[in-house]
């Protein structure tokens, strides 16, 4: 049995250069070792694949049109065997991809991994939060209930406010001056196709600039020590990364399992008595404009589109904006304290929100 | 740099040793870290050297230790199954670093590119295509994506629920029936407004002596509200963010309320804003009585987040 695979793996070896390609993807040293905290990314790609393969199956059966899309989220979770299964995993893998992004992101932060020379491989990687954060929200309207068709409301008006294009841009997404049948399809094919193929575009550039730069290790030792425990991706990082797989799958079944997808009324520009909220992960953003200071039309604007847009320019340029080459946190204090700052009013606002949602 | 070659004859400070058999790459620095030098002769056997000891490497292809030949043996002995080969391993860029290398390999230029006027044609032609190709397509592949974003206000008049159930000055959701085509679907689907019966006080708050006129788009007025209406319909979306707002008889602070559960924008009976983020009071719609005392409008609806009324649909 062996012989045969050795033969086989000799025969493609020979065409295709299998060794070469397994050195470029295992064999990547790793200055100081392989580590827990480095697993992020990997496992990140695992929620994305188990996102995608489970969208794939729930796209056997989902109608992406205004006069079914309700009735068709409700057969998969109400009658189809496991339906419940596979959009519970979808759904709660959304967040957990948010999760994943905010700690991926974190661990870099407070590495200092995104200094030079890996300052590009930071810029693609807050080009993938912009995408995951899009898919989130184009995903949200897909079930076409309540929940999911006053959130879309507001987030395009918010999108409104946006100078000179703001209109265009709400007009384009939502396929007309207001939220309708239209507004499915188009926030499906974004879902489904736009976002996946920017993703998987996006991420090959991420990991070929993480290639190029190489990782950036631990932010403190001597060059002796990092030399000493180096070590290539395979075999223990890869172990490393795939025990963090698991443990993130069996978060995700797990919540999928304890806690249902609960589906609404069906979507109706009637209000019934549902309060619109966006998903958790926006909270924050919707809390912001309850403020008087954001009241009005120019408030609207700086909260709904300057204030996010800065952060994520601020995001963007980090690199240029911390640009001393020490990683060590405890000698980056602005860094840090600036860290802190974002995302203790990330908390408190989304806390605000949910506390004054029995209003 | 140092001419570091395969096979380059090493030099002790007091006599010929051997050769270079391998150079060692830092995976880490992807600096050259050491050179295993085979000693001949019977005592043959081959040593990992530091790069560092290494005095000088001329272009004769001959190395110079700083060490005597009687120091060799300090050095560790090389064990191949310790190593691996370059190729095997992802160092990203190691070629720009490693400053060993027997020259430049050279590619010829095809015969039919040497000419650079020709390169260029060539070149420029392939883009110019592309650009050809692109932009007839531009034009209508962006009116077939913004069709359905530009259309038409709807001035029919649609015919309210009942609302003779209504008490003075306290405001009711009323719902109607509203068909509307999308794209290829026709939908019809229930919409309700908020509507009062105001009582004189109410009346003189909404109007302020004026009938309320609604504008097209090009500044004509295509509808003015009788003041002396039974009922006034103000449209149930917030003008704040679009979300869809209550009527609350226990505010805390104002008492009785419209209030949007979305950013908390809060408005009195007569519609005007209290507190809360809105630009601008409710949006009162066109509104006239049609035969049988039916309370009839036209649904339409205005840009959130401004401070004017500007219709959308």
């Amino acid at each position: 049995m062996g012989d045969v695979f050795k033969k086989i793996y000799d025969w493609v070896d020979e065409r295709i250069d299998l060794k070469g390609l397994e050195a470029k993807m295992l064999r990547e040293p790793m200055p100081g070792g392989s580590r827990y905290a480095y697993a992020f990314g990997s496992a990140l790609l695992f929620v994305f694949i188990m996102q995608a393969t489970t969208g794939i199956f729930l796209m056997f059966y989902y109608a992406p049109t205004a006069d079914h899309a309700y009735e068709s989220t409700k057969f998969i979770l109400e009658e189809l065997s496991f339906g419940w299964l596979i959009l519970g995993i979808h759904n709660w893998g959304s967040s957990v991809m948010v999760v994943g992004v905010l700690f991926h992101m974190l661990q870099v932060f407070i590495w200092g991994a995104y200094k030079k020379p890996r300052e590009m491989v930071w810029m693609a990687g807050v080009v993938l939060m912009l995408i995951v954060l899009g898919f989130g929200f184009t995903g949200y309207l897909l079930p076409w209930d309540q929940r999911a068709f006053w959130a879309t409301t507001v987030g395009v008006e918010i999108m409104d406010k946006a100078p000179i294009v703001g209109d265009f841009m709400a007009r384009f997404l939502r396929g007309g001056p207001v939220p309708g049948a239209l507004t499915l399809n188009r926030f499906f094919v974004i879902h489904v196709m736009i976002l996946p193929a920017a993703l998987v575009g996006v991420f090959a550039l991420h990991l070929f600039f993480f290639r190029k730069a190489g990782p950036a290790g631990p932010f403190s030792g001597t060059k002796q020590e990092l030399e000493k425990k180096m070590e290539y991706f395979f075999p223990r990082q890869v172990y490393k990364d795939i025990v963090v797989m698991g443990i993130v799958f069996l978060i995700i079944t797990g919540l999928a399992v304890s806690f249902p997808v609960e589906l609404l009324d069906e979507a109706s520009p009637e209000p019934t008595d549902y309060n619109p909220e966006p998903e958790w992960y926006f909270l924050f953003l919707f809390q912001l404009l309850r403020f008087p200071m954001f009241a009005g039309e120019f408030g609207e604007f700086v909260g709904g589109i300057l204030l996010p847009g800065l952060i994520v320019a601020f995001l963007i340029s980090l690199p240029f904006i911390f640009r001393n080459p020490e990683r060590h946190p405890k000698k980056r204090l602005v860094g840090m304290a600036t860290l802190v700052i974002l995302l203790t009013g990330i908390v408190v606002l989304t806390l605000l929100a949910i506390a004054s949602r029995s209003e | 740099m140092m001419n570091l070659k395969i096979k380059s004859r090493v030099r002790c400070t007091d006599r010929e040793v051997g050769e270079v058999s391998h150079v060692v790459v830092n995976a880490v620095t992807k600096e050259i870290s050491h050179l295993v030098l085979a000693t001949g002769g019977s005592a043959g056997g081959q040593r990992l050297v530091p790069i560092e000891d290494v005095s000088e490497a001329d272009s004769n292809g001959v190395v110079t230790l700083r060490r005597a030949s009687s120091e060799l043996s300090s050095y560790p002995a090389f064990s191949r199954e310790e190593f691996l080969e370059l190729k095997e391993v992802e160092l990203a860029g190691v070629e720009r670093r490693l400053h060993v290398h027997s020259g430049e390999p050279l590619v010829p230029i095809p015969h039919l590119e040497k000419d650079v006027s020709r390169r260029t044609f060539f070149t420029n032609f392939t883009n110019a295509i592309g650009v050809v190709l692109a932009l007839p397509l531009l034009y209508p592949v962006l009116r077939y994506l913004i069709h359905p974003m530009y259309i038409p206000f709807n001035n029919n008049w649609l015919t309210l629920g009942d609302v003779s159930t209504l008490e003075p000055d306290k405001p009711k959701l009323i719902k109607f029936m509203k068909t509307v085509k999308e794209g290829y679907l026709t939908r019809e689907f229930q919409k309700s407004h908020w509507v009062v019966k105001p009582s004189e006080e109410l009346r003189k708050k909404i109007y302020e002596g004026e009938p309320v006129e609604f504008e097209d788009g090009k500044g004509r007025v295509y509808w003015k509200n009788d003041p002396e209406d039974a009922v006034v319909v103000m449209s149930g979306k917030c003008p704040h963010l679009g979300c869809a707002f209550k009527w609350k008889e226990n505010h805390k602070r104002f008492g009785k309320v419209f209030w949007c559960p979305c950013h908390l924008s809060i408005y009195d009976a007569s519609g005007k804003v209290l507190d809360g983020p809105a630009p601008r009071r409710l949006d009162i719609l066109p509104t006239r009585i049609g035969p049988g005392g039916k309370v009839e409008i036209i649904d339409a609806e205005f840009k959130a987040g401004k401070t004017e009324m500007i219709r959308i649909i």
